[in-house]
């Protein structure tokens, strides 16, 4: 973070940004309809510059949701689908020989974009899934010695069937903490349901999503964004909730302190969707779930019990006392 | 919801194992706590929902009813199920203190703890969750308690004091507990505190007598004063009257407490020990318990021997008068009879007695009476106490005149009449009775002679047997003693007749006493006067102090009173402090003053609610509106972002620069007015002084 260098975000730029933000979200839900929160969600972890993991069972429109978002980002996007015998090579792009030059060139695989939609992620092989970790992480694709640098900004934005379901290899933890965010879409209600099955609508059409950015815009809102400011009492409750979700029994692995750091990149970005140059507790408490549910491990005996981790991060929301505007 | 449940069914447990001190043993705590709980074991069935509240509540009660008729249907004389049931509650005001426990008498209190649990269990578990509901059922129980036992269950209020601070606790910790809030330690030591203060200064008054107001079993007998027994008595000598053992006390008959000028009469109206209502003069504050055992010889006549102000007697038939005590048998007494009693008998210290005070109207009237007082008696009495200071002084005075210069004989003539009176006292000598006289001469004259100068007095008949531990009581020894009352020391005897043995005031006290007034006290005559004071009603006999002690009275009063007020006015003081101090922090103080209304109208929220949750919960615009103000004056940077162009921001909901103050106030004015319109009356009663928010984190 860079607050002392960089001058602190204006009320102007905020404001365009949450014009930017509604016109965004406007356009995914032509294609995606009456989930205008997750879809707010998605864009949040964007413009935050992390990666988003969109969990539900198949058919929900997770895919639908991811490429109508890389649409209206604009810039390159590509789409893996991922199957068991995907090999790294064809998702980070491999060496081949070149007759013409006589030299050995290196072909880009598809995580070269600046949207990379991984679909069915965990139906790959844990070889593949680590190769398109070590991008997420450093953004470089390492190939016979030499690092290639994919474009920025990166973003996945990956989708992954409920790990209970048959044919699919669970990601590690160290991976999915790499995710800033896991969401679920949910099926649609009976009106929006209505809307998607009659014939003519633009529902679950992606082609026709129009691109209202680009991404280095995102990249550039991303970067101004992380200048907002967070008061100190907030930042206190994030680390207060860190603190009670590790002390909690149940959990064998509680959120770590790159997990509050994205909540706090999210806080941001949320802060700055509804208008406001400051972030407020209410923030906090929309994010902890999407931001930090996928990052716990529970223990064998929660499991076991049928807890989640939701469960648990309300309980431990339930046990901070969140701060309030008071005299003192 | 747990929280509240226990606090109300604690508060009424503890109100009702007090209520059951007006039963004997421990059965009756017993019952009522588990009548009290019974009854909020009731409430997951007046909850169901599927039924009217009211209904199943009057359905537990008609089943309550229907069981207390059924426990009581053998002892009722009637087989009537409202009268059977009406009956309850005269019994148990005319039975013994403490009653015993019966079926039939823990019934009503019983039922009455059911009743009052039930009610408050179901309106702390109903819509309204009201914390009132217990306090009240707690009140209705502590004043059955102190009506039931004319305020000796609770004497020096501990009890109150417990149930207020259990109450206030309640009040203080229930709905933050159910908030989900942490409790600091200090918070509940704050309402002890103020409590432990007010009480020590609360005021006590005359205790409410309930059994006043329902007519005691009272027979009328006709019994014989036993005054002009004593000579025949004295004529018996050796022989034998009864037996007594356990300390030594003088054996009393009877008090005499009526004089009509002619003779003294003695009480025919009497009822059961310990079913009828206290003396009219309070006992004593020092006092001891003694327990003799009787065995009757010779003694003949209805009055039974006793120590003391008896209080057991294990003689069923026996009736008292409970102004003087006397035991009365509506059978003879009959030789071989053996019984125990126990007794209450004032011990005053000398000390006590010499500043001793002496009631000058009201109860103490009667004691006072001397219908047609002869001028003679009256001034006589006037010149033995003339340099008296202290009714103590004027008491051993007289006694000492009396017993000078007048011999005890048993065969002078009987009576106790103002003329025979003259005769004992200023005789000529030669006459019949002149300055000679049996016990009954000498303590008539102390007790008239006492009330012409204002003492209330009264005469006792009864025996003052030798020593030994078990005592035989002759004829010999019956004799009759003069008592007087003393203002918070109750009746303490004086023996006119030796001088010696006067119950609790030594020797050396009189002998001080009469040294003082030895120089000054000149012989009283009836013949160094010319004329004829003017006589004055020994009843108005005016007392200093007397007039003082109202005034002091007063001002006590008036400290007493006001202190709650001062109370009160602190509080006010400090909340209207508080809301300044808020005041100077804009926004986000009022936004604090908004939690505190909340904490006040017993919706405060969960420690996890941020504000505009809060806002939400509430309802109300102005409360949404204030909620987005104060987080902004609370999160916002100090100095805002300066827009890059001079043009207002398109779209920002919030306006820039910090929010205003005024506006927010006004806002939390709105939201105040809007929370006392959903809060029932009772929670906004104190609003203002509620000392809660004084300590809300």
């Amino acid at each position: 973070m860079t607050t002392t260098a960089v001058p602190a975000i204006g009320e102007d730029e905020i404001a365009a940004f949450r014009v930017l933000h509604g016109r965004l979200g406007d356009a995914v839900e032509t294609a995606v309809r009456g989930k205008r929160d997750v879809v707010d969600l998605v864009l949040v972890s964007m413009f935050a510059g992390g990666h988003v993991l969109l969990e539900d069972v198949p058919g929900t429109g997770k895919t639908t949701l991811a490429r109508a978002v890389a649409g209206a980002l604009g810039g390159v996007s590509r789409r893996v689908q991922f199957t068991p015998d995907l090999l790294p090579s064809d998702v980070t792009g491999t060496s081949v020989y070149d007759p013409q030059t006589g030299q050995v060139k290196f072909r880009p695989g598809p995580v070269f974009a600046n949207i990379v939609l991984a679909d069915e992620i965990n139906r790959a092989a844990a070889k593949t899934q680590s190769a398109l970790l070590e991008v997420m992480e450093e953004r470089t694709v390492t190939v016979d010695g030499v690092a290639h640098a994919v474009p920025a900004p990166f973003l996945v934005v990956a989708t992954q069937n409920p790990i209970d379901l048959d044919g699919t290899y669970r990601l590690p933890e160290a991976q999915l903490d790499r995710f800033m965010l896991r969401t679920s879409i949910g099926y649609p209600s009976t009106e929006h349901e209505l809307d998607v099955l009659r014939p003519g609508s633009g529902a679950g059409f992606v082609g026709a999503v129009p691109t209202v950015s680009n991404p280095h815009v995102v990249a550039e809102y991303g970067r101004r964004l992380q200048t907002l400011h967070v008061a100190e009492p907030i930042l206190r409750y994030i680390g207060e909730l860190g603190t009670a979700s590790r002390a909690d029994d149940r959990l064998r692995l509680g959120a770590s302190t790159r997990g509050l750091k994205a909540l706090v990149r999210c806080v941001q970005v949320y802060a700055a969707a509804q208008g406001r140059h400051f972030a407020v507790p209410a923030d906090v408490q929309a994010l902890v779930v999407p931001v930090l549910a996928h990052r716990l491990v529970l223990t064998r005996e929660a499991q076991l019990a049928g807890t989640t981790t939701e469960e648990v991060l309300g309980d431990v929301l339930a046990g901070v006392a969140v701060p309030r505007p008071s005299a003192r | 919801m747990t929280a509240r449940l226990s606090w109300s069914a604690l508060l009424l447990v503890v109100a009702a194992i007090h209520f059951a001190s007006g039963w004997q043993g421990a059965l009756p705590a017993l019952v009522f706590a588990a009548a009290a709980l019974l009854a909020f074991a009731c409430v997951p069935l007046v909850r169901w929902q599927r039924v009217p509240t009211g209904l199943t509540m009057f359905g537990i009660l008609v089943l309550a009813l229907v069981g207390g008729y059924w426990v009581a249907r053998d002892s009722a004389e009637t087989s009537d199920p409202v009268n059977v049931l009406l009956d309850l509650v005269p019994r148990v005001l005319t039975a013994a203190r403490p009653a015993p426990a019966t079926p039939e008498l823990l019934l009503p209190g019983a039922l009455l703890t059911f009743a009052v649990a039930l009610a408050a269990a179901v309106s702390v578990a109903g819509k309204g969750r009201s914390l009132l509901a217990p306090v009240v059922g707690v009140a209705v129980l502590y004043t059955c308690t102190a009506l039931l036992t004319a305020g000796r269950a609770d004497r020096h209020g501990l009890v109150a004091l417990a149930l207020v601070a259990l109450i206030a606790l309640g009040w203080l910790l229930v709905d933050r507990l159910e908030a989900g809030g942490r409790v600091l330690l200090g918070l509940p030591a704050v309402p002890v505190a103020v409590v432990a203060l007010l009480a020590t200064l609360l005021p006590t008054g005359d205790a409410f007598e309930p059994r006043e107001l329902v007519e005691p079993p009272v027979t009328d007998l006709g019994v014989a004063g036993p005054l002009p027994q004593l000579a025949a008595w004295a004529n018996l000598g050796d022989a034998e009257l009864f037996r007594v053992k356990g300390p030594e006390r003088a054996v009393r008959l009877v008090a005499l407490s009526d004089y009509s000028g002619a003779a003294w009469r003695a009480a025919s109206l009497y009822g059961p020990l310990g079913a009828v209502a206290a003396p009219d003069l309070p006992p004593g504050t020092r006092v001891e318990e003694a327990e003799i055992e009787v065995t009757i010889g010779g003694l003949t006549g209805s009055w039974v021997p006793t120590v003391g102000r008896p209080t057991s007697v294990t003689l069923d038939a026996a009736v008292v008068d409970p102004d003087s005590g006397s035991l009365v048998l509506p059978d003879e007494l009959s030789p071989g009879l053996r019984y125990r009693t126990r007794g209450v008998v004032d011990v005053p210290d000398d000390t006590d007695l010499l500043d001793a005070t002496v009631p000058a109207g009201g109860q103490s009237r009667r004691y006072l009476a001397l219908p047609g007082l002869p001028f003679s008696l009256a001034e006589y009495a006037r010149q033995i106490v003339r340099n008296a200071r202290t009714p103590y002084e004027r008491a051993v005075a007289i006694e000492q005149v009396v017993k000078i210069g007048r011999t005890p004989d048993a065969r002078a003539p009987v009576g106790s009449s103002y003329a025979r009176l003259e005769r004992f006292l200023f005789g000529d000598p030669g006459e019949p009775g002149a300055n000679a006289g049996t016990a009954e001469q000498f303590a008539s004259a102390f007790a008239v002679l006492g009330r012409a100068v204002g003492l209330p007095t009264r005469v006792v008949v009864g025996f003052q047997p030798a020593a030994g531990e078990e005592r035989v009581v002759r004829g010999s020894d019956a004799t009759a003693w003069p008592e007087v009352y003393f203002s918070g020391w109750g009746w303490v005897p004086f023996d006119p007749l030796t001088g010696t043995s006067s119950g609790g005031s030594s020797a050396a006290a009189k002998r001080e006493v009469l040294n003082r007034l030895a120089s000054i006290t000149a012989t009283p005559t009836t013949t160094a006067l010319s004329a004829p004071p003017p006589f004055v009603p020994p009843s108005q006999a005016p007392d200093a102090r007397a007039s003082a002690a109202p005034s002091r009275q007063w001002v006590g009063l008036l400290v007493s009173a006001s202190i709650p007020v001062l109370v009160v006015f602190a509080l006010g003081m400090l909340r209207t402090g508080r809301r300044l101090r808020l005041r100077r922090a804009g926004a986000a103080g009022a936004w604090d003053h908004v939690l505190d209304l909340l904490l006040l109208s017993g919706r405060t929220p969960h420690r996890d609610r941020t504000a505009p949750d809060i806002a939400r919960d509430l309802a109300l615009d102005p409360a949404m509106r204030l909620a987005a103000l104060a987080d902004r004056a609370a999160f916002a940077p100090d100095r805002p972002p300066v827009p890059l162009a001079g043009r207002p921001p398109a779209g920002a909901t919030f306006a820039a620069g910090p929010p205003d103050p005024a506006e927010a106030w006004r806002l939390a004015r709105q939201v105040h007015a809007g929370l006392r319109k959903i809060v029932p009356w009772h929670r906004r009663l104190f609003w203002a002084v509620d000392p809660r928010p004084l300590w809300r984190r």
